[in-house]
């Protein structure tokens, strides 16, 4: 009647039975994915942050519109989301006003909506993978769940067959489902904190966007009703 | 900006790893698994058991044989002296017939020895013969004697050898028990040995528990005395001699083997 008791991790996940290893490796890799992506948001964000706090910077410091817009268009890869924003709105406007004919209200719905339109794409790029996040978070711990409800229901039916119960019998089963748990809370934890943070980030961003578009439209208008360009 | 991105990507998937890494690594370190667990194999050793068994058995066939080895050499000489010298005085005979009778102390011997007797009062008659033939006579009876006695030795050892094998089962029936009902202490150092002294009724009941030998640890010592105490009855076997053995058992506890 040994009883093994050698409760080394690799020990206790070699041991464990097919589906607590398949919902380990499940949340294995959810956690992979999740990390993956919250370090990859994390650049993105970082990189989108800073690209509009320097856009802003060297708008409205003065610089010359027409200036800023050909080194956008020019270098669109290294552009920032504002920054294509801007492009976008300002070549719809110059587009527009090079025809005869358009009132300002045509130029200025044409231009709102090029912008609105490259917002749109720019805020679908800072909220991909977010969903992903958002899902490991609020389901892994039940499949962690789920692993550890199987691995004690195969603990206790093993218990079922010997005469005298020990915990000893019971116990590397339970630490060996326990680790599934352990591993869909890891999974988790960082998956929500990570959504709920980068949510934050995205919000803040799409209200800077949507306050340099107002205050860019005003500038527009203002170009667009001079006289002659 | 996909260049970007793909480099991104690739950092972000190294740093993944490391967190993994760093986690798998903080759990195997951090976290003391149990990887030599103190606590479930037991070993009960019995010491020197049957100190009183081991020599019952053996007294009740073993006098037995060895008066008829002494008592065979005393009838050839006196055949001898019969055959040689014909007629020998009634002292002798009486002298000899005496030592008879004081070495053996069985009903053959007395009832041999009372015939003889009567062979030496008619002795002027039909001397001779009469005392060949009944000298013959003994010496075929001790024969018989010794080789039914060799026989029950043979039975009785065949019967003691039949015990230790029921003794050896119930000994493991018995540490198997007290194995079951010991709970150990967790964090034993090192591997203690305790030893008690049972006197055990022979209902298998525990009339008396004494601490033998301590392991030092007053822990473990209690551990394995309540265990021991919640093992009573003790499962003792049916067989009288062989629980005979059980009456006054020596054990020994250790902690792990």
């Amino acid at each position: 009647m040994e009883i093994s008791q050698n409760l080394s991790l690799l020990h206790l996940i070699l041991q464990a039975s097919i589906p607590v290893k398949m919902v380990m490796g499940l949340l294995l890799l959810a956690s992979l994915m999740s990390w993956w992506y919250i370090f990859l948001k994390m650049f993105a964000l970082k990189r989108a942050a800073e690209n509009t706090d320097s856009f802003e910077k060297e708008f409205w410091a003065g610089a010359d519109v027409n200036l800023l817009f050909q080194r956008v268009s020019q270098n669109r890869e290294a552009a920032g989301e504002l920054e294509r924003i801007f492009e976008a709105g300002f070549s719809e406007f110059l587009k527009l006003r090079r025809q005869a004919g358009a009132s300002v209200n045509v130029i200025m719905d044409g231009a709102r909506r090029a912008m609105r339109a490259a917002f749109q794409r720019e805020m679908d790029g800072l909220e991909s993978h977010l969903s992903f996040l958002a899902t490991v978070g609020s389901v892994s711990p039940y499949v962690g769940l789920f692993g550890t409800v199987w691995g004690i229901m195969l603990a206790f039916q093993s218990l079922a067959s010997v005469a005298q119960a020990t915990l000893a019998q019971v116990a590397p089963g339970i630490a060996e489902a326990l680790i599934a748990t352990a591993m869909g809370l890891f999974a988790a934890i960082p998956a929500v904190v990570a959504y709920n943070r980068y949510t934050y980030d995205v919000d803040r961003l799409s209200s800077r966007m949507e306050t340099f578009m107002e205050e860019f439209s005003n500038i527009l208008q203002r170009q667009a009703t001079k006289p002659a360009a | 900006m996909s260049r970007v991105q793909s480099r991104d990507g690739v950092t972000a998937g190294f740093l993944a790893a490391a967190v993994h890494g760093f986690f798998v690594l903080l759990l195997v370190l951090g976290v003391s698994w149990q990887i030599h667990d103190p606590q479930p194999v037991m070993a009960d050793i019995w010491q020197s058991l049957p100190s009183p068994a081991r020599p019952a058995p053996e007294p009740g066939p073993l006098p037995r044989p060895v008066p008829p080895p002494q008592a065979k050499p005393e009838p050839a000489p006196d055949n001898k002296a019969a055959e040689i010298a014909l007629e020998k005085k009634r002292k002798i005979e009486a002298e000899q017939l005496k030592r008879k009778q004081a070495l053996e102390a069985e009903k053959k011997r007395l009832e041999e020895a009372k015939r003889q007797e009567l062979a030496e009062a008619k002795r002027r008659d039909e001397l001779r013969r009469q005392e060949e033939e009944l000298l013959r006579q003994s010496m075929e009876q001790s024969l018989a004697a010794e080789s039914s006695q060799i026989k029950a030795r043979a039975a009785a050892a065949r019967h003691a050898s039949e015990i230790d094998k029921l003794v050896a089962r119930y000994q493991d029936m018995i540490s198997a028990k007290i194995r079951g009902n010991t709970r150990l202490p967790d964090n034993l150092p090192g591997n203690p040995q305790v030893e008690f002294k049972l006197k055990v009724l022979p209902s298998g009941e525990i009339a008396k528990i004494t601490l033998t030998k301590s392991s030092g640890i007053a822990a473990f010592d209690q551990a394995v005395l309540r265990g021991i105490e919640r093992s009573s009855p003790l499962p003792l076997p049916e067989d009288r001699a062989a629980a005979e053995r059980f009456r006054d058992l020596d054990i020994k506890h250790k902690a792990r083997e």
